[in-house]
């Protein structure tokens, strides 16, 4: 099923009543995604592309068996959504809202920590697995069917990673943006693991961003557990100090942590290949697959 | 969003964190009346959102009536680091015996508050934490259980803290802590913190930056958002609803996202220098791009302009409408470059290719960016 996400997944839409879950909700059924039920607070009875809307995650749990959920939920009700997904049993949780304010954040990050929960996101556009499902908004057509697992801090370059890769004969097995928000839920060293032990990834592509440290804890990760051979991407090589590029999470910090210089050089150190350009993530792939 | 000084230190009140008595001053001569109602010597000190307040003459201590209003007057006849002094704190100076760093601030890949101190102050807590080690202690903090202080105490003892600046500091770093819940700080700091040579506990200064995304439940800060983007076309692009960055360069950028923005300045930088990071986010229409364009080529001696979208949620067919509309109406004869992909990425092209848009179909960036290289050499 490549990672966290397969055709079979029984998905829940909350925040399905809303513009952007409406339609979402459409395109995710037009993908193949085994959305079984969507939650709204006061919207239960409705239905929705044909999808029965409950008051509350128990019910879609207890009724339609929901196993995973992608939210459309405004920002200030995040918190409170997040918590009743995970205190339901939830196993996958995809966070597309932007702008959740980040003491909320730490809060679900720490109430979900110990439990058995992946959250992915805030700001992210999704996760696709190529193919079988999408919980998200990444358009449909920019992924083909393969073995590359990928990694995104940025929406847009998982698409450009992606069509480039397809112009090349390569496709990916699951696309994941981890969101562009300064805290993340699940990390790049978590997202790691998973492909690492994924059976159908044979290789796994980082698209970084200036701004924190997740590619360097991923550089840390790598050295000592991954063992598939990882391509890396970083964006942002010109970004000015301390202003942020887009992203809430994209800023290079007056105590100089986060450059685009840190993160090369510690994914280099641990025998990853480094594109300069999305365009050569596609050589650096075919080095290792003819290696192998 | 960054406060400034006086912003933090009336939150620092709320929160019964001590700071000097302080007034707030436009003009010299309120400066003197400020100084002569708070009592000499006082301290004066231009508010601006930058550090290097001291190296450019931002900070002077007055010990006489006369000279509080020249002072104030160089001061707010200053610029530092290009930002303008609108204001001046005039706080009450005190005969420093001690100074110590506190902070809280977020550690963004545990996802969890960092509470930090430092047994010494007044400069750089990097170069503290470099130098000695030992005077620095930070504690990750569950923000369920909160700081305790009984943590913030181990703190104190941990840099070699004891007494009565035990006491009071232990008390002071937790009220900074809660200043931070409270107001949904990503960065609540004060350096230095002072005991005076009365005995007194005092913040000295307050840095305090706002979570962005949180200002909608702290409308009662009143806090002017605008007022704080000195650069017009930045305020401008915040006004329509994109991310824009002046750069120096003469190549403006216009991309669908953060990530694929900084590509392209990457990739431009190669061989030419961009003029702006720009990004639209998911949320294109014809009038937005009309409006982006505008933006981006209000510049002086812009000579080529790069569009790099992806139709996902966007629908760039209507973007390029906007874009060829901008054209047209002001005569843009700089060679504009689209790569454009995606949902709708045929009828885009088209409306671009008959606007006198050179269209990339090759899905790298890279090649779009030789294109409009190639023009720029070969001249039109």
């Amino acid at each position: 099923m490549s990672i966290l996400l397969s055709k079979d997944t029984r998905v829940l839409v909350q925040g399905i009543t809303g513009r952007a879950g409406r339609v979402q909700t459409q395109w995710m059924l037009e993908y193949g995604t085994n959305i079984i039920a969507g939650v709204t607070p006061g919207k239960g009875g409705e239905v929705i592309e044909g999808i029965p809307v409950y008051d509350t995650v128990a019910e879609a749990v207890a009724e339609q068996g929901a196993e995973a959920s992608v939210f459309f939920v405004p920002a200030p009700a995040v918190k409170a959504a997040a918590i009743e997904t995970i205190d339901a049993g939830i196993e996958l949780l995809v966070v597309v809202t932007e702008h959740i304010p980040v003491h909320d954040v730490m809060e679900i990050k720490e109430y979900a920590r110990g439990k058995k929960i992946q959250i992915v996101g805030p700001t992210t556009p999704g996760v696709i697995t190529v193919g079988e499902a999408k919980m998200g908004i990444m358009p449909a057509n920019m992924f083909t069917p393969g073995r590359i697992g990928l990694i995104s801090r940025s929406g847009t370059l998982s698409y450009e990673v992606s069509i480039n890769l397809a112009a090349g004969g390569l496709g990916q097995s699951t696309v994941i943006g981890m969101g562009a928000d300064p805290v993340v839920f699940t990390s790049m060293p978590d997202l790691l693991k998973l492909f690492d032990g994924d059976p159908d990834t044979d290789i796994i592509v980082i698209v970084g961003e200036v701004g924190g440290i997740q590619e360097e804890k991923a550089a840390e990760f790598i050295d000592r557990w991954v063992t598939k051979p990882v391509v890396a991407y970083i964006a942002g090589l010109n970004a000015p100090q301390e202003k942020r590029m887009g992203h809430a999470g994209a800023i290079i910090r007056g105590d100089g942590k986060g450059t685009p210089q840190s993160k090369i050089a510690a994914l280099r150190e641990v025998g990853v290949d480094i594109a300069r350009y999305p365009e050569q993530v596609v050589d650096l792939v075919k080095k290792h697959l003819a290696q192998s | 969003m960054k406060l400034y000084e006086y912003e933090g230190a009336e939150l620092f009140k709320r929160g019964n964190i001590p700071v000097p008595e302080f007034a707030l001053a436009t003009t010299p001569e309120e400066a003197k009346q400020q100084a002569e109602a708070i009592g000499l010597p006082v301290i004066l000190k231009a508010q601006v959102l930058t550090g290097g307040r001291y190296l450019a003459g931002g900070v002077k201590t007055v010990h006489s009536l006369d000279e509080v209003q020249p002072t104030a007057e160089r001061i707010l006849n200053t610029k530092i680091r290009d930002l303008p002094v609108r204001r001046v704190m005039v706080a009450a100076s005190v005969e420093v015996a001690r100074e110590f760093y506190l902070g809280v601030t977020v550690d963004d890949y545990r996802g969890m508050p960092l509470a930090i101190l430092s047994a010494e102050g007044g400069v750089s807590i990097n170069r503290i934490a470099q130098e000695r080690a030992e005077s620095v202690v930070s504690r990750p903090v569950s923000i369920s259980r909160g700081l305790e202080l009984s943590d913030t105490r181990q703190m104190c003892r941990q840099v070699g803290l004891r007494g009565k600046d035990m006491a009071e500091v232990s008390i002071i770093l937790k009220s900074l802590y809660e200043v931070f819940r409270c107001y949904d700080a990503i960065i609540a700091e004060i350096n230095p913190l002072v005991r005076t040579k009365k005995g007194a506990y005092l913040a000295l200064d307050a840095k305090i930056e706002i979570d962005d995304s949180s200002l909608y439940r702290h409308t009662d800060l009143d806090l002017k958002i605008d007022e704080r983007i000195t650069n017009p076309l930045e305020r401008e692009g915040r006004e329509i609803g994109v991310s824009y960055l002046e750069l120096d360069g003469d190549i403006a950028i216009i991309a669908s996202g953060a990530g694929l923005g900084m590509t392209s300045m990457d990739v431009i930088s190669q061989r030419m220098s961009p003029a702006n990071f720009l990004e639209t986010g998911g949320a294109i229409t014809e009038e937005l791009l009309y409006k982006v364009m505008g933006l981006v080529l209000r510049k002086e001696g812009i000579k080529g302009l790069f569009i790099n979208v992806y139709g996902g949620i966007n629908p760039i067919h209507e973007g390029a409408r906007g874009v060829v509309r901008y054209m047209k109406e002001h005569d843009v004869n700089i060679p504009v470059v689209a790569k454009a992909l995606g949902n709708h990425q045929e009828e885009t092209w088209e409306i671009f290719r008959e606007n006198g848009v050179h269209v990339v179909t090759d899905v790298s960036t890279e090649k779009g960016v030789e294109m409009l290289a190639r023009l720029l050499e070969g001249g039109r």
